[in-house]
């Protein structure tokens, strides 16, 4: 199976590199058989990869410790799904699962778009098979996942613990989709540049590509966020490590292309600008599994070091250089017919939107590299941290919340101060209303305050929104509200799909917000004594010994008062697995309701039965991931296709 | 109180009500002790794991512990923040703080993220009002039309704009 595997990644790189030249010279000569042997080449590497994971997944599943990759990521102990995991867990794996993706999505959109695209498609084509083959050239020069050691070990060394999570399932997958999406809108615009055909088709193309990669690089950094609050055990969600920062920047690049995208479909504007977003983004996506796997930046992802770095930080180069080369070239016609008419305007308020969140992934970007800028200037070692990033992030963060109350009730071209009006002094009131009874309750820090009141009036805007909308189809189409209001989402899921994720971002925001009030308590007990933090008391019971199949369970028993009344029982772990006896691991446990988490860490135990606990009380905790929840629910509905949507005529020209 | 109330003039009565309303809102603060948890976030843990001190959460890490407990001892000392943030940065350099001094060239990277985005804003608010003038003087039938329109002309034009938008 390995020399299978190994085999099928060499033909897969000869492919993909046939890939890259047969439409190329095609779509230059006019030869169409040479554009369609290229599609067929896409189609044949997404097989031959499709055999090379089939044929590592076959290694790891039947324990084949003679591979490195399987003897180094897996044991006999390792569970079904988590040996299924160990594909991603290392870095040959983990690029494997990335060309593959990426070989999938190719062949996708290859065959969705090669009717009404021919023009675009070979570059497109080339575009994707192009980085195809970087990828494969690392897994067939580089980093190959099916090295073999010269014997076979007796069992293989095992899952990192830290990666023992059902996190695993979901946070590398869904992060890859996010950042392999991408590749598909950069290759079409790339394309767009080289053919000269720079109207909105390539946009149009890649509308549903860039929410499908967005919606999964966003469930990526929230699965990543819930799998580090839980698994961890330092009561957080976010610790602005190099590699969370790295899916943060395309994430918020990606966000900003979004949002600049809808300029151009409805009004033709922005092209040069769309353009430098999704480069930057593509690029950025490399970034991040650049950082991942270089090693050239400390952090709590170091599982995941190698020396590909160079390889990386070549490619990224090259794609920068060749993409703004490309653009320069084509400045002269991507000049818009239009410009804005008015500062008070929607098109102005996307503007300030996509200033705003470029500007939080260029303050992520230099916080992330600034140690190595400070080494390189000063000769001096810093380190740039959770101090840093939240004292630059959080005004950048309130400003982005602002602007996106002010953003969809503005007015296209210009707003009249009766706009302004009609659609602000309800919510602003409101908002201001409720940022007064939050202070007369006692919410005194500044800007967890502001970030309430914000919240509070961007709600307003949206709910201001579905209301009026509900309202007009209700009476027109006698229809009871409720009905009106899904008939009202559902005949414009764009728009109203994009209102429920703003939504979901403010409960995203107003948690964050609420770790501003987190209260902490450390304590050493004996099994019998209590601790008391705010309204909850702790009474330690005891300590459980238990064995599992790999590991070793320290369970501490803790009966939780809330206000005196019996709630259940929390039991904090400290396991030691196999293999990893130096390195025990922290099973946090959380009780969560909608005002609160009680988060319990077993911080460490003695032979005399007496126990450390850090117990944090996290306020809105909850909010978050049900934002996140609601933040999906949203993109779901903005992706689903709508029927009308081939038959409407280009919006664009109605505001002209 | 009415008597009193008339002397102050009415920007003064605005500022005042300015003062009490900031001094209420966020005067709540109470002077506390300070915290080996406060201290150590200002630290970053010097195991290698990235986190600051206060979030290290290795099963057992010793400069985890040997950190904790040389704050520990400097609080009991008497020790005052900057005092502990200095004695730790003469010990270990630049790198041990979780986030770089405000001074030197470490400005750079408090000031860039700032001035970049004021320097968008000013360079988006320039080309705004410089293509509104430019239009105004090429196209100033357009601005006349929208001036012509009565209030209710303009509101049913924007209805109506918006529902095709739709």
């Amino acid at each position: 199976m390995n020399e299978l595997g190994n085999t099928a990644l060499l033909i897969a790189f000869s492919v993909s590199l046939y890939g890259v030249a047969a439409p190329l010279v095609g779509a230059r000569t006019g030869r169409e058989e040479l554009v369609q042997s290229g599609e067929n080449a896409v189609v044949a590497n997404f097989f031959l990869l499709s055999l090379a994971t089939a044929a590592l997944l076959y290694a790891l599943l039947t324990r084949d410790f003679r591979n490195t990759y399987v003897a180094s990521y897996t044991s006999r102990d390792l569970s079904f799904w988590y040996t299924v995991s160990a594909l991603w867990a290392g870095q040959a794996g983990s690029l494997l699962f990335w060309t593959w993706l990426l070989s999938a999505f190719a062949t996708i959109s290859v065959r969705i778009n090669r009717e009404w695209l021919s023009d675009l498609m070979p570059y497109a084509m080339a575009v994707m098979m192009a980085t195809s083959a970087f990828f494969l050239f690392l897994l067939s020069f580089a980093s190959s996942p099916f090295e073999l050691l010269p014997f076979r070990p007796a069992d293989g060394q095992g899952l990192n613990p830290l990666l023992q999570n059902p996190g695993m399932f979901f946070h590398p997958p869904t992060l890859y989709l996010g950042y392999v999406g991408f590749t598909v809108p950069y290759a079409f615009a790339i394309a767009a540049l080289v053919t000269g055909h720079l109207d909105e088709r390539w946009i149009r193309a890649t509308r549903r590509w860039t929410l499908f990669a967005w919606f999964f690089l966003t469930l990526g950094i929230l699965f990543g966020m819930q799998w580090a609050y839980v698994e961890l055990g330092w009561g957080g969600f976010w610790a602005w490590d190099p590699v969370e920062n790295a899916s943060l920047m395309p994430w918020l690049t990606g966000t900003a292309f979004l949002h600049s995208v809808m300029i151009q479909e409805k009004r033709g504007m922005l092209k040069v600008w769309n353009m430098v977003l999704i480069i930057l983004t593509f690029a950025l996506s490399i970034f991040g599994t650049f950082l991942t796997r270089s090693g050239v930046l400390s952090s709590v992802h170091s599982f995941a070091l190698s020396s590909l770095g160079p390889l990386f930080f070549a490619f990224i180069a090259i794609v920068l250089l060749f993409s703004f080369w490309l653009l320069v070239m084509r400045l002269d016609a991507l000049k818009s017919p239009h410009e804005l008419d008015s500062l008070i305007s929607r098109e102005s308020s996307f503007l300030f939107n996509n200033l705003i969140l470029v500007g939080a992934a260029f303050s992520v970007f230099l916080g992330t590299i600034f140690p190595l800028v400070s080494e390189a200037v000063r000769g001096v070692k810093i380190s740039v941290g959770p101090p840093y990033f939240n004292q630059v992030n959080v005004p950048i963060g309130l400003a982005l919340l602002l602007i996106m109350g002010l953003c969809p009730l503005l007015a296209w071209r210009k707003a009249s101060l009766e706009n302004l009006a009609k659609n602000f002094l309800g919510p602003g009131l409101f908002a201001l209303a409720g940022g007064a009874v939050l202070a007369l309750l006692g919410l005194r820090q500044p800007v967890a305050l502001l970030a309430f009141t914000l919240g509070l009036f961007v709600t307003a805007t949206i709910l201001q929104e579905f209301h009026r909308g509900a309202k007009v189809r209700a009476r027109q189409g006698r229809e009871s509200y409720p009905l009106a209001v899904v008939r009202l989402i559902l005949r414009n899921r764009r728009r109203y799909g994009g209102y429920i994720v703003h939504l979901g971002v403010i409960l995203l925001f107003m948690g964050m917000a609420g770790s501003a009030f987190s209260v902490e308590k450390e304590a050493i007990l004996k099994p019998g004594q209590t601790m008391q933090i705010k309204q909850y008391t702790l009474r330690y019971e005891g300590l459980s010994q238990y064995p599992t199949r790999s590991a070793l369970v320290n369970a501490a028993r803790l009966t939780v008062y809330n206000s005196g009344k019996p709630v259940g029982m929390l039991l904090p772990q400290k396991n030691v697995h196999r293999g990893h006896e130096g390195q025990p691991m922290t099973e946090v446990a959380i009780r969560s309701t909608w005002k609160e988490d009680l988060y319990v860490i077993l911080a460490g135990f003695s032979e005399d039965g007496a126990a450390s606990f850090k117990v944090i009380i996290n306020p809105l905790m909850m909010w978050m991931w049900v934002g996140g929840v609601l933040l999906a629910i949203g993109t779901i509905i903005a992706f689903w296709p709508d029927r009308r949507e081939g038959r409407r005529p280009g919006a664009r020209y109605v505001v002209e | 109180m009415e008597g009193v109330a008339r002397y102050i003039p009415m920007k003064r009565t605005w500022m005042i009500a300015g003062i009490v309303a900031i001094t209420f809102l966020f005067g709540g603060e109470i002077a506390h002790a300070l915290t080996v948890g406060e201290v150590a976030g200002e630290f970053i843990c010097q195991c290698g794991c990235g986190l600051t001190l206060a979030n290290c959460a290795h099963g057992e890490c010793g400069p985890r512990d040997q950190m904790t407990t040389a704050i520990a001892s400097m609080i009991a000392a008497g020790k005052t923040k900057p005092e502990i943030i200095a004695a730790f940065v003469a010990q270990y350099g630049e790198r041990v703080l979780a986030a770089p001094t405000k001074r030197g060239f470490n400005l750079v990277a408090w000031v860039t993220p700032f001035a970049t985005l004021i320097a968008g804003a000013g360079l988006l608010v320039l080309l705004a009002w410089s293509w509104a003038v430019r239009r105004r003087v090429v196209q100033p039938t357009a601005e006349g039309v929208w001036d012509l329109l009565s209030p209710e002309e303009r509101k049913r034009l924007e209805e109506e704009l918006r529902r095709l938008q739709d």
